[in-house]
């Protein structure tokens, strides 16, 4: 942004230089030593970092501006617009006040007023132009900065969740191992040496007593049938059906809240509810749990109704209290709404929230084949 | 055209959140929402007359942010609140309209005819929209956005407050401006008009389009059977084996003399089932077919009814 201040600096420079030129001035090298004397400070300016220097060597430039003004030539004041703007910059917020203060100047030239208001006029308008679009510029840096931290913290935040993701579904496993080969030392095992000894037995006995060796044998034959009912037993409790375990899970909550908050929760469902994946259970429970806390929240309600129904191509679940509602020009999203929307967007259902008869969270989300 | 995230908010109410839609060219499309859903809001962005708080807004490929005149001149909207001037007459009214699109001379006055021809009101171009009716007056303010042909006529609510037979005649001109090649959206809250004229439909609620599709695929979401009631006089020899056999059939049960036969939506056996029944030597005393309409799908969905 400096560069258009420096080029318009080198345009009244040339302006000056022109202008000597034609007017065939007598001291012609003291004026060229004054204007090189003038780039040098200002180079010094802009290449000073700190704050506080800068300003001391712009005051030193239109002190120098001034004295050049006074012993060698009146055009030098040409060059004060420029830096005279740079130094109040520091200081001053709204630009349009300096502009009559730099013009103050104009009285001081007679014959080249003119001049002086012309190159005053343009002074102006680049400074404004280039402290305007600075500010923008600092301030989409500022967004840009924050943005790009907000993004870095929100993947460190994914990353950490895919890895607790990782680690829960890992030690659930182990837990599930740990109680299988449990399960299977416990029942299964026993049964399998019980009929081993007995059938050993037999074995002994099969020659001097067939009477007792068959009874063993039967025994034996008992104990494995056993065994194979337990394992039939084990394998189907381990694999419990998916609707179990969502419904169940929602069931308890419900009743949870029921009893703690001394609220009526009607539930009610409809229709096949093993189409319901795991991972829409998971959204419907936690829509349920949200909608149900904003109701306890906000509505003064004395009954907050849920119902799942499944429908052709639809899975709707709904949560509606009897409190006070909101009339839909009230109505403001919050962070839980937003987070239920989301949630539900990310398998590809919406949420209708309405609030103009009691207040009712409804999800819609579709059936996956 | 195309709708991207649209969004509008009126300080912190949002109105249209987050809206997509895709408008195939010589669609008749509904949108269908109780009253307050963001139908109007929705139009009033797709026509410019509010600017959205985000999302896009494409016409004929082109975004109406930056090509509105493209975009204005391809569009004619008929507003929900009357957009005529009482005292000018109802010829003046149309020319006045076509004129701000631009057109001059013969090409104005041909057109602005034609637009008064097509909504019936060639007899009466002369006379002042004042002592017009209801329905008049809604016919005068479709033949000003129609004028200079736009390729996408946009219609909010056109059929509210008018006599039935106004109304026949605009749905009627609704589908003889789809004939002629153009693309309509219509917005209602009259499930019967918007089943009966669009071929695609988005059902909107707070804002939000909730279903989307042909009134079939609507329907199908919530339940893909229909209920057939036959009411006859006696029923002590009906053979619910080969009834059940009629293609579609699902399940047939028989309460004192109604035999309520459940049977696929989609298939249309309708005319077998009465032949059955003749067959048979039935006497039919009345029939009832109960399929799930709009009305039912939006009150399934949300919960409330259309006209709240």
């Amino acid at each position: 942004m400096e560069i258009w201040i420096i080029f318009s600096k080198l345009s009244i420079i040339l302006f000056l230089g022109i202008s000597f030129v034609q007017s065939e001035t007598s001291h012609l090298g003291w004026i060229i030593f004054a204007v090189l004397l003038y780039i040098s400070l200002n180079f010094a300016m802009y290449l000073v970092l700190i704050e506080k220097w800068k300003r001391a060597i712009q005051m030193v430039t239109l002190l120098f501006i001034f004295i050049c003004f006074w012993k060698l030539n009146p055009l030098f004041l040409m060059l004060f617009p420029m830096n005279f703007f740079e130094l109040e910059s520091f200081w001053f917020v709204k630009k349009w006040f300096v502009l009559p203060v730099s013009l103050l100047p104009m009285f001081l030239i007679p014959g080249h007023q003119a001049d002086y208001l012309l190159s005053t006029l343009f002074c102006f308008l680049i400074y404004l132009m280039t402290s305007l679009y600075t500010e923008k510029f600092i301030q989409y840096e500022h967004k840009y900065d924050k943005m790009r931290i907000d993004l870095q913290k929100l993947t460190k935040n994914l990353n950490e969740n895919k890895e607790y993701i990782r680690q829960s579904e890992y030690t659930s496993r182990l837990e599930e191992r740990n109680r299988i080969s449990q399960q299977i030392h416990d029942s299964i095992g026993h049964s399998m040496t019980g009929a081993l000894i007995q059938m050993e037995a037999a074995k002994t006995l099969m020659a001097l007593n067939q009477e007792k060796a068959a009874e063993l044998l039967q025994n034996a034959t008992h104990i494995l049938k056993d065994g194979i009912e337990d394992i039939r037993i084990t394998l189907k409790n381990m694999k419990p059906p998916t609707e179990q375990i969502g419904l169940q899970r929602l069931k308890l909550m419900i009743e949870e809240f029921s009893i703690q908050h001394q609220l009526r929760v009607p539930f009610v469902y409809k229709g096949n509810i093993d189409v319901i994946t795991p991972i829409q259970w998971k959204i419907i429970y936690e829509n349920i749990t949200e909608a149900l806390t904003n109701s306890l929240k906000y509505s003064g309600a004395t009954e907050i109704s849920i119902k799942i129904q499944v429908l052709n191509k639809l899975i709707r679940a709904q949560v509606k209290d009897n409190g006070k509602g909101i009339s839909s020009g009230k109505m403001v999203k919050g962070l839980g709404i937003i987070g239920m929307e989301e949630r539900t967007a990310s398998v590809k259902g919406t949420i209708i929230v309405d609030g103009s008869n009691g207040f009712s969270v409804t999800t819609l989300l579709p059936i996956t084949e | 055209m195309e709708i991207k995230n649209l969004t509008k908010k009126f300080g912190d109410f949002i109105a249209v959140d987050h809206m997509s839609l895709t408008i195939q060219e010589g669609e008749i499309f509904g949108l269908l929402g109780s009253n307050g859903a963001g139908k109007s809001t929705t139009i009033n962005m797709i026509s410019g007359l509010l600017k959205n708080n985000g999302g896009e807004i494409y016409i004929l490929g082109k975004n109406i942010a930056t090509h509105s005149k493209f975009a204005k001149m391809n569009i004619g909207i008929v507003p929900q609140d009357l957009a005529i001037y009482e005292d000018m007459t109802a010829y003046e009214n149309v020319r006045f309209f076509a004129g701000l699109y631009g057109l001059r001379g013969t090409e104005l006055r041909v057109r602005a005819e034609e637009a008064l021809e097509f909504v019936g009101l060639s007899d009466k171009q002369k006379s002042y929209p004042k002592n017009f009716s209801g329905g008049m007056k809604r016919r005068l303010n479709i033949a000003c956005a129609i004028a200079h042909r736009p390729k996408l006529i946009i219609m909010d609510e056109p059929t509210v407050g008018i006599d039935p037979q106004s109304r026949n005649y605009i749905l009627n001109s609704v589908r003889k401006l789809n004939e002629m090649g153009c693309t309509i959206i219509y917005t209602s809250h009259y499930m019967e008009e918007v089943e009966e004229l669009c071929t695609r439909i988005a059902i909107v609620d707070h804002g939000k389009v909730i279903a989307e599709g042909t009134k079939e695929q609507l329907t199908a979401i919530i339940t893909d059977t229909k209920e057939i009631w036959v009411e006859v006089k006696t029923c002590e020899h009906i053979d619910e084996k080969s009834l059940k056999e009629i293609k579609g059939v699902n399940t047939v049960t028989i309460e004192e003399n109604i035999i309520k036969i459940i049977s696929q939506a989609e298939i249309n056996n309708l005319n077998q089932i009465i032949q059955f029944f003749i067959n048979h030597g039935l006497e039919i005393r009345s029939l009832q077919e109960q399929a799930p309409n709009l009305e039912t799908v939006f009150l399934t969905l949300t919960g409330r009814n259309l006209r709240d």
